[in-house]
């Protein structure tokens, strides 16, 4: 098939042109080699129109498609999108998005390298500008752009991607306008041209010369610190740009007082100038591996003509379900119906300060529920406004942006100062809950994933084990210790030791408990404390052998749990044997406490004794059976 | 043990399907009649147990006996089964018991 490529394309994408989509010819590819803070590798591009050819830097979602060979050597690409920017007074082009319209080809024509070498300008670039590829869902819906995991609702369009490719949308970029064209007159002309709009996906530090179009979609307060260096102000805002690119931005001292009254949460501005910094993960959790600090060159202008383009809020709700397994301080967005709301109480910080906590409940169609904690402001402004519809028998449906899972007990979401709520929002994702409580979602049952409570008394975190699983299972073996809960019967108590001498004075108010030995002067002494009592303690140090109906294994048992399975203080039974000599009542006291069943919280540790590995099991709570709500767990298992 | 003449887990509704036959279910106590004692079943339908038991009762009774009609039992054997009783747990078990496990109970 014979291909044409694309004439003077290489001029006329210096010359700022964006929506030529021309066709190019590779007849180069260069894999640039990891940068040292950065392990991403890159692709170098030669590309030529045939009379022209040009390196071009290739963003690294497309990565993939070149090792996977979809782009060689003599293949004649289609470049999608792509910008054009200066780095140190020289070009690069920075290839977002292209395909393959020809696999092979002869080279076409006979190209020269476009103006001077581009060595130097290379040389700056590699391994650089590392475009974060979006990987969403867009929906085809003006205002709030919405990525969900999880199926899509029905009867709402979606132009879903198949794959991780950018969703720039190829024929029309509203936003985007072609940059005055401007041409090179010299090494000294300083370049008068105002800075060409480009996606926030495609900032990069690298670039000297830029412009971003985006809406604020949150604003933090101004924070005032104090370090060795000074005091200072900071406050940062969020922006979200018409491709879904959203990026911090963080201004200090000088820069507070000069932006913070510009900045408007809703509206669209235009930002320009400014340096990238890496983002600082644990406090930024948008999708962006850079944060725009501004300068004292920086503008920030407010775009009066915004039409509604850019979205006014991007969310990627999560159901309430994946919650459950979501890591600890995952930041998410979640959405659902509040079925009750909590008084706000004050609690007292670590810090000594006083703030304010509301707890409210949320329930989703994935047919779990999770508590929601509010924290500080949100209490009061949010909260009330939340419980005086409960009170007056209303569920709003409450979107939260950024909330902070947490682990306390079960799953929680809690609030953070970046945290957004919106109440009664706008958008598809809360008419369809809406109507899927108003009709039947009211009445379902939830099951909460925050109490560590299930119905049956059955403890939520409890990890229920047999006693072969363990074995079965290595459980212990990992860096952490396993906690899980067996119901065993005991059938057999060691009592050749069954506790120890404990010292019994008290350090601070724990008393000591170390082993005590006999000294010299028949009084006991602690290494530890390095002192003599007349008296020591006892305490269970119990070897217990358990079975369940699929095995049998030993565990240890410490003071409180050995006098729960004893039923009788460690000192007691020590007279009773040793001081009293009463075996025969020993004896029938240990048999009476044989074939029990109970409810055993284990702690299961592999641990090392010299060069023996043993797995080290020891219980640390002992509760009765209740039947009923053991009943209740073998009927779901049943139904299950 | 006896099992010539098993007895079935029976709820309210499962009583009609074992009329003539052998039955056990839990009750809980209403009022006691001369000759009879009438209950409610674990789901919550109104049962007639024919026979004198040996009071004084708990508010839980096992009774086991012949099932007369689809609302009456006329019991051989009575049993205190205290006041806190899971009613629920027990109402499961007549239904698996008659249902998907049923090949399990004689």
């Amino acid at each position: 098939m014979p291909v044409s490529l694309t004439p003077n394309a290489i001029t006329a994408i210096h010359d700022g042109d964006v929506n030529l989509k021309p066709l190019l010819q590779v007849l180069e590819i260069k894999m640039i080699g990891r940068s040292q803070e950065r392990s991403q590798e890159r692709y170098r591009f030669l590309i030529s129109d045939g009379v022209s050819a040009q390196h071009a830097m290739v963003a690294v979602q497309l990565n993939d498609r070149v090792k996977s060979g979809q782009f060689e050597k003599g293949s004649i690409v289609q470049l999608i999108d792509y910008i054009c920017s200066d780095v140190k007074g020289r070009k690069l082009i920075v290839v977002l998005n292209m395909e393959t319209i020809v696999q092979q080809s002869e080279t076409i024509g006979n190209p020269t390298i476009f103006g001077e070498t581009d060595t130097e300008a290379q040389k700056t670039f590699s391994g650089t500008g590392n475009i974060p590829p979006p990987n969403r869902v867009v929906f085809n819906e003006p205002m709030v752009q919405h990525s969900v995991n999880r199926a899509p609702p029905r009867g709402v369009n979606i132009q879903n991607q198949a794959n991780n490719t950018p969703s720039f949308r190829p024929s029309v970029q509203p936003s985007y306008q072609p940059p005055a064209s401007y041409r090179n007159h010299g090494p000294i002309m300083k370049n008068e041209a105002p800075a060409r709009v480009i996606p926030i996906a495609a900032l990069n530090p690298y670039q000297g010369r830029w412009a971003i179009k985006a809406r604020v979609t949150a604003k933090g307060d101004i924070r005032r610190y104090n370090n060795a260096k000074g005091d200072g102000k900071v406050f940062s805002f969020d922006l979200l740009d018409y491709d879904g690119g959203e990026i911090r931005v963080t201004c200090f001292n000088a820069l507070v007082d000069r932006f913070y009254d510009v900045t408007e949460v809703g509206k669209v501005y235009l930002i320009s100038k400014g340096s990238l910094k890496p983002a600082q993960k644990n406090f930024n959790h948008l999708k962006n591996e850079w944060e725009i600090f501004l300068e004292s060159t920086s503008t920030v202008e407010l775009c009066p003509d915004e039409d509604g383009s850019i979205p006014k809020q991007q969310f990627s709700f999560r159901p309430i379900s994946d919650i459950e397994n979501a890591e600890n301080n995952t930041i998410l967005d979640v959405i659902g119906v509040v079925t009750s709301v909590n008084p706000s109480v004050p609690i007292l910080r670590k810090n000594g300060m006083e703030t304010h906590r509301r707890i409210l409940n949320l329930k989703d169609e994935s047919g779990k529920a999770v508590e929601v904690t509010l924290w500080g402001e949100f209490c009061n402004r949010d909260g009330r406004q939340l419980e005086e519809m409960v009170d007056s028998a209303f569920h709003p449906v409450l979107a939260i942006k950024a909330g902070k899972v947490s682990d306390f007990s079960g799953k929680s979401v809690g609030t953070i100062s970046s945290t957004q709520l919106f109440i009664n929002p706008d958008f598809p994702e809360a008419h369809k809950l809406r109507t899927w409580f108003d009709y039947g979602g009211k009445d379902t049952a939830s099951f909460s994933i925050s109490r560590d409570t299930m119905p049956g008394g059955v403890s939520r975190n409890e990890i229920r084990k047999n006693v072969s699983q363990i074995k079965e299972e290595g459980l212990g073996r990992s860096d952490k210790p396993d906690w899980i809960t067996v119901k065993a019967t005991i059938s057999f108590i060691k009592t050749d030791s069954f506790c120890y001498t404990a010292c019994p004075l008290m350090i601070g108010d724990k008393q000591c408990n170390k082993k005590v030995t006999r000294s010299g002067t028949n009084r006991w002494l602690c290494d530890r404390c390095n002192q003599e009592s007349d008296e020591c303690d006892y305490r269970y140090l119990l070897q217990v052998q358990i079975q369940d109906h699929t095995g049998l294994t030993w565990i240890t048992a410490f003071q409180e749990t050995g006098e729960e399975i004893m039923g009788c203080p460690a000192k007691k039974l020590y007279a009773m044997k040793y001081e009293l000599e009463k075996e025969e009542e020993f004896a029938e006291i240990v048999r009476d406490r044989l074939f029990h069943q109970y409810m055993l919280k284990l702690k299961i540790k592999e641990e090392s004794y010299g060069d023996e590995q043993r797995v080290k099991m020891t219980v640390v709570k002992v509760d009765k059976v209740n039947y009923t709500s053991e009943s209740k767990y073998m009927l779901d298992l049943l139904v299950r | 043990m006896d099992t010539s003449s098993p007895a079935a887990f029976v709820n309210g509704a499962l009583l009609r399907r074992y009329i003539g036959q052998k039955v056990r279910a839990v009750i809980q106590v209403i009022r006691s009649d001369v000759g009879s004692v009438i209950g409610k079943s674990t789901d919550d339908q109104q049962i007639v147990v024919k026979g004198s038991p040996q009071p004084p009762l708990t508010t839980y009774l096992e009774v086991i006996g012949i099932a007369e009609t689809d609302n009456t039992i006329r019991a051989e054997v009575w049993t205190n089964f205290g006041d806190s009783f899971d009613v629920q747990n027990y109402n499961e078990l007549c239904k698996l018991a008659n249902g998907e496990f049923r090949h399990l109970f004689i």
